[in-house]
């Protein structure tokens, strides 16, 4: 074989580029850059310590390495910036009303639920995923290869048949699409269940995250780890930084300034600058949270109008396994510890008004009503059986959504 | 999506020129390393082309390689404090890109594996251009064929240098060349022929 020949038909054979690549790669790989040197500016590879000033970090060092490994050092290991936790509530046995009100959405095995303010209940079906449409008008429910929209009463509005099965319906806030997946496809289809259309083949199982702004932007996860930007009308899409190919869930909130990518190992904040008069977003720094070592994350959530992140760590330890609530706020560095229980908890929803957290407590069958100021926390027991009347050992339920914000 | 020719990058812009010189390279890095955004931007400038086109050969899947390319440069941005200066910098990024890339389409295989989605949308077709049934021969090759020969007669490494890059044996490296180079001969020669009218 010719091998010049085929070096020439490598080097020119014509391939596909997105338009703008380039350009959009560049701008993430400064916005990277200018990152990591403001973080070495304000970050300890700049300091120098002198000899009398290193010998004293050593004996520092010594000392904590020496706490944290003793059985005192549990505490330690658990520092957080403050710690404002209050004792466990003691349980109620019927969740008589939702604290701060609202309405909840409720995945059980059974069907959704709808949960109103005084506590009453209506399983919508026999549904495998839900989700609220912005003003909690319907729910957009999938089982199967079914997707469908059905009032919070249960009357279906319409439904398709898509081509592999449902998952991960969301309503975007502007309330005129929904964005589901169907097999390995992200697709989008109109709130009135038509001109269903593929976004992309290429994104990961974590659902996707539309704009808060109620546009058409809509953020999801590559395959290849990369967290992409798309306009759900097909005007183009772009990707906006790094966020791993182990990222489980993405939030866009913060007033649509920030998406909050979360995977077992890491939380992490990409800033996005919203879009005018249909420009795309600008990208902005990317950060990550500080989590304590060995801390995994079980959950956490954006608040509806701050980057204020709440999130559930579980933390392995020689005498069982603990877990704890924290907020980190909008500036995102030492968090609040608002919980910390023996046992695994759940998954974690902040209420419309952003004033209380939702926290799931499947080891006690409970469900945790935290408030982020001043105030006692609530608990309710028997989850489980709430959400599956007449059964017992039923699995614990998912809170799918609280609504609403508007 | 607009469509790049070799020809295309080998001629428009500034960000397409001859590469840098190894000392103006180096020259770059060391700035770059010291703080210079505007050195950053020209490495990225230099080298974007060549680790798109890369990823693309590997993948062939346009978004994926844009998304490989972009991570292999956050990569190199994260370690450019650990880059040794007295090396190319080409090198480093094609072997971040082509590893990536080589990733890439293991999952894809095995994912189309677990599940092959039924779809209403017909896949484009292949382009006509030159290089149509080239591109076609190619992506029939495993993802591990498709990288060697890339590494090889794309970027133009030799056998030993791509064995360092995928961290493979020297022996390896040959055979995955030479199996995959008998599969495009045919293709390659008839591409070739029609180029040239002969």
């Amino acid at each position: 074989m010719r091998h010049e020949a085929l070096d020439k038909v490598l080097r020119e054979m014509p391939i596909p580029v997105p338009a703008d690549a380039e350009r959009r790669g560049l701008a993430v790989a400064e916005a990277a850059y200018a990152e990591r040197r403001g973080r070495e500016r304000g970050g300890p590879e700049s300091y120098r310590p002198s000899l009398p000033r290193l010998t004293v970090a050593l004996s520092i060092a010594t000392l904590m390495a020496a706490l944290l490994l003793s059985p005192a050092g549990a505490a330690v290991r658990d520092w957080v910036g403050e710690v404002v936790e209050s004792p466990t509530p003691r349980p109620e046995h019927e969740l008589a009303e939702i604290p701060g009100g609202g309405r909840l959405l409720v995945q059980s095995a059974a069907g959704p639920w709808v949960v109103q303010p005084d506590g009453a209940r209506r399983l919508l079906g026999n549904y495998e995923e839900a989700t609220w449409s912005p003003r909690g008008l319907f729910v957009a429910v999938a089982a199967g290869r079914t997707l469908s929209a059905v009032e919070p009463d249960g009357d279906p509005r319409w439904s398709i048949t898509a081509a592999a099965r449902v998952s991960d319906p969301r309503w975007a806030p502007s309330g005129e699409r929904i964005a589901y997946r169907s097999g390995s496809e992200l697709r989008v289809i109109a709130g009135d269940g038509t001109e269903d259309r593929l976004l992309t083949r290429s994104a990961t199982a974590a659902a996707p995250a539309w704009s808060p702004h109620g546009g058409t932007d809509l953020a999801y996860v590559s395959r290849s780890g990369m967290l992409r930007i798309a306009d759900s009308d097909g005007a183009g899409e772009f990707p906006i930084g790094l966020a791993g190919s182990s990222v489980t869930e993405i939030e866009w909130g913060g007033g649509g300034s920030t998406i909050l990518a979360s995977s077992r190992g890491a939380l992490r904040l990409q800033e996005v600058q919203p879009s005018k008069l249909g420009a795309r977003p600008r990208v902005g720094p990317r950060r990550e949270l500080p989590l304590p070592p060995g801390a995994t994350v079980v959950g956490a959530a954006l608040a509806p109008e701050t980057s204020a992140v709440a999130a559930v760590l579980t933390h392995w330890r020689e005498h069982g396994t603990r877990s704890s609530v924290v907020v980190f706020g909008p500036g995102g560095n030492k968090p609040r510890r608002l919980l910390s229980v023996p046992g695994s908890l759940g998954q974690i929803a902040w209420s419309p008004d952003g004033r209380r957290l939702l926290v799931a407590w499947p080891f006690a069958d409970q469900w945790l009503f935290l408030p982020l100021g001043r105030g006692q926390g609530r608990a309710v027991a028997d989850i489980s059986t709430a959400f599956a009347p007449g059964k017992r050992g039923a699995s614990f339920p998912r809170v799918e959504g609280w609504c609403c914000r508007r | 999506m607009e469509v790049e020719s070799g020809a295309v990058e080998r001629t428009a812009g500034p960000s397409v020129g001859a590469p840098p010189s190894r000392k103006r390279e180096r020259q770059l890095v060391r700035e770059a390393q010291a703080g210079s955004g505007a050195a950053m931007a020209q490495l990225y400038s230099t080298h974007w082309r060549s680790a798109y086109r890369a990823a693309y050969l590997v993948v062939h899947d346009a978004a994926a390689a844009e998304d490989i390319a972009q991570d292999g440069f956050l990569a190199a941005v994260d370690a450019l404090d650990r880059f040794d200066r007295r090396r190319p910098f080409a090198p480093w990024l094609h072997r971040i890109v082509v590893n990536r890339a080589l990733d890439w389409a293991r999952r894809e295989a095995l994912r189309r594996k677990v599940s092959r989605p039924e779809s209403v949308f017909e896949p484009l077709p292949p382009p006509a251009e030159i290089g149509g049934e080239m591109m076609e021969a190619l992506k029939e090759l495993p993802a591990e064929q498709r990288a060697v020969v890339v590494l090889r007669h794309l970027l133009e490494y030799t056998p030993g240098e791509i064995a360092a890059m995928l961290d493979l044996p020297r022996g390896t490296v040959n055979s995955r060349l030479r199996r995959g180079l008998d599969r495009l001969r045919a293709v390659a020669q008839a591409e070739v022929e029609m180029e040239t009218g002969q």
